[in-house]
């Protein structure tokens, strides 16, 4: 799985149409496939945020769900304690998920490769610990739930409306940042770290950019689950939350921005069929999971057409 | 707080310490011959609880202590050892992240499993007779079995040690870390030997499943629970050095013992702390070889 070049599988023409159809959604589909939607959107964000480090810069974190339990705990614990009103604290929530991405970056970074991997995994599973433990702060193993997003937003297509715009002008600026030479930079790291360094690449400070940038967009993935399903709790921080992101982009193929989209419109609907009709959720996605690893490390993009150039 | 419930908080933490041991040996042999992290290494550790729950049910309890707690860990280095076959020596040289999902992957196949067959009802077993005492020392009264569950442990240990450095098949092992071509040009079977440590790593997973099996509730979400514990035992102490699995699931016993006495709210946090303060300074463990090509080659 080395060697990869990060082409497109992203055509405007599909872009196009993909946005028409998802601006005429919710006028067309039931409201129950709207909010199915409305959770396939953020975790596109999610897996596409996680794909910065895991496609983009080859550095693999089971931890991103720290700073996803982060952006929806911002929003929140804003409600609970009657701190910043909804609005100051969406916007707030990818800042602080930035912030703490930056400091615990500075330290998971000095490890590499497998230790680094299991660093951010003791992060994510230490503030996991934390919003269970901090019981007069955080409602502990409760979480918190209760009407923390305005009225306005609880309609379903008002808040899909916004959901999708969120996701689309986040997942536009993503790509712009993939793309750039910021971008460009961060792809010559994973393929020759040694080698990007000899350059001139300030490698360890894009590493760290990298990290911050992606635990900002994970964050602000969480604040919009928050406007999704109003409510935060734990678990939404754990190890175990932190391997989906890295999963769903697996699926649909890390080597191009659009693998993770993908892999999230598959995630979320094989998901909801299979709890609806069996019992063997886990058995199927462990099984697809093996058999993506195994046979087709370009993940779902590499069946759809999209070239993995090498 | 008095000296007895101390001392019972003390050893209920070097039980689980013990315990911990045991598990993460297994993670750490694997990884150190076969540089392979294994994710699914805590369903291995709950299927040993289970099929330990399973034989018991079979008969009588005084009887069958004994026998299943031989039995179950032996099951499992067989259904190991058929999984290596099958799937893991395809990943041995590939890169960490084909590793990481393929043993998640299995691992969400295996709780499946568990619980297909087992069912979500959580079992438990009663401890032998010839343990079920308790030991009274100056006022404290010590439960038997902990005491026979630090004892397995340091018998584990101690064969371990023999088995890698005063052995045949030790011998082999290390000869393979270094060389396995070379081992292999010698005449070795190396695919096999390595089969064999997997078993063995295995083994030790359901070992510590059976062993901890009278002192808690069996059932799903063990494997969930013991792994990341016996990820960072292993990672304290450096993955690869049993030693250091060892040095490892003392300190978080230290941690978790104190923790509990004076900082119940914060004793989760502080094993994480932990690694992640070892990790800084130490990034390959406390007894890690540094310079290992795997954590350092680009």
């Amino acid at each position: 799985m080395t060697q990869r070049a990060y082409g497109g599988g992203i055509s405007m023409v599909g872009v196009g149409i993909a946005a028409l159809l998802l601006v005429a959604a919710p006028w067309v589909v039931p409201t129950s496939w709207l909010l199915v939607l409305e959770n396939v959107l953020v975790l596109a964000l999610f897996a596409t945020a996680t794909n910065l480090l895991v496609g983009w810069t080859g550095l693999v974190s089971f931890g991103q769900a720290a700073f996803y339990g982060i952006g929806a705990y911002t929003v929140a614990l804003a409600w609970l304690h009657g701190i910043a009103p909804f609005s100051l604290a969406f916007v707030a929530a990818p800042l602080i998920a930035g912030l703490i991405a930056l400091f615990t970056g500075a330290i998971a970074l000095r490890a590499r490769k497998l230790y680094f991997a299991l660093l951010t995994l003791a992060f994510s599973e230490l503030f996991y610990v934390l919003a269970e433990q901090l019981y007069d702060i955080t409602n502990g193993a409760n979480g918190i739930f209760g009407a923390m997003v305005p009225a306005l937003l609880i309609s379903p297509r008002i808040g899909f409306y916004f959901t999708l715009a969120v996701v689309m002008v986040a997942l536009l600026l993503l790509y712009r940042i993939g793309h750039s030479p910021f971008g460009l930079a961060l792809q010559a790291i994973r393929e020759r770290r040694v080698r990007a360094e000899a350059l001139g690449l300030a490698v360890s400070h894009h590493e760290l950019a990298a990290f911050t940038l992606s635990g900002a967009f994970c964050g602000l993935a969480g604040a919009l689950y928050v406007v999704h399903d109003q409510t935060a709790y734990p678990e939404l921080l754990n190890w175990v939350k932190s391997g989906e992101p890295v999963i769903v982009a697996v699926i649909g193929g890390i080597s191009s921005f659009a693998g993770p989209l993908w892999g999230a419109l598959f995630y979320q609907i094989a998901h909801d069929a299979l709890v609806a009709l069996t019992r063997d959720w886990q058995m199927a996605l462990g099984a697809l999971l093996l058999l993506v690893v195994l046979f087709r490390p370009g993940g779902l993009v590499s069946l759809l057409g999209g070239r993995e150039e090498r | 707080m008095n000296f007895a419930s101390v001392a019972i908080e003390v050893l209920s933490a070097l039980t689980a310490a013990a315990n911990l041991f045991i598990i993460a040996a297994g993670l750490s042999l694997v990884f150190g011959a076969l540089r392979i992290i294994n994710l699914a290494h805590g369903s291995f550790y709950m299927i040993g609880a289970l099929l330990m729950a399973s034989l018991f049910a079979l008969g009588r309890p005084e009887i069958l202590f004994w026998p299943a707690l031989v039995l179950a860990p032996l099951l499992m280095a067989g259904f190991g050892a058929i999984l290596e076959r099958l799937l893991f020596r395809r990943i041995y040289h590939a890169e960490h992240l084909v590793q990481l999902l393929l043993s998640y992957a299995l691992s969400l196949m295996l709780a499946d499993l568990a619980l297909r067959i087992w069912g979500a009802d959580t079992r438990s077993v009663p401890t032998p007779a010839a343990l079920a005492g308790v030991l009274v020392v100056g006022g404290a009264s010590f439960p038997l079995y902990n005491l026979f569950v630090i004892t397995l442990s340091l018998a584990v240990g101690l064969g371990l040690w023999v088995l890698l450095r005063h052995t045949r098949f030790g011998w082999e092992i290390r000869a393979a870390v270094e060389d396995a071509e070379g081992l292999s040009l010698c005449g070795r079977n190396v695919p096999a030997l390595f089969t064999a440590v997997f078993a063995l790593g295995a083994f030790l997973a359901a070992l510590g499943g059976a062993a901890v099996a009278p002192l808690q509730a069996i059932g799903p979400g063990m494997d969930s629970a013991i792994l990341v514990s016996a990820f960072i035992v292993a990672v304290i102490g450096g993955l690869g050095s049993i030693a250091g699995a060892a040095l490892g699931a003392a300190i978080i016993g230290f941690f978790q013992a104190v923790g509990t006495l004076w900082l119940p709210t914060w004793a989760p946090a502080f094993i994480f702390l932990a690694m992640i303060m070892v990790l800084v300074i130490r990034p390959s463990g406390l007894l890690g070889a540094a310079q290992r090509a795997w954590a350092e080659e680009d």
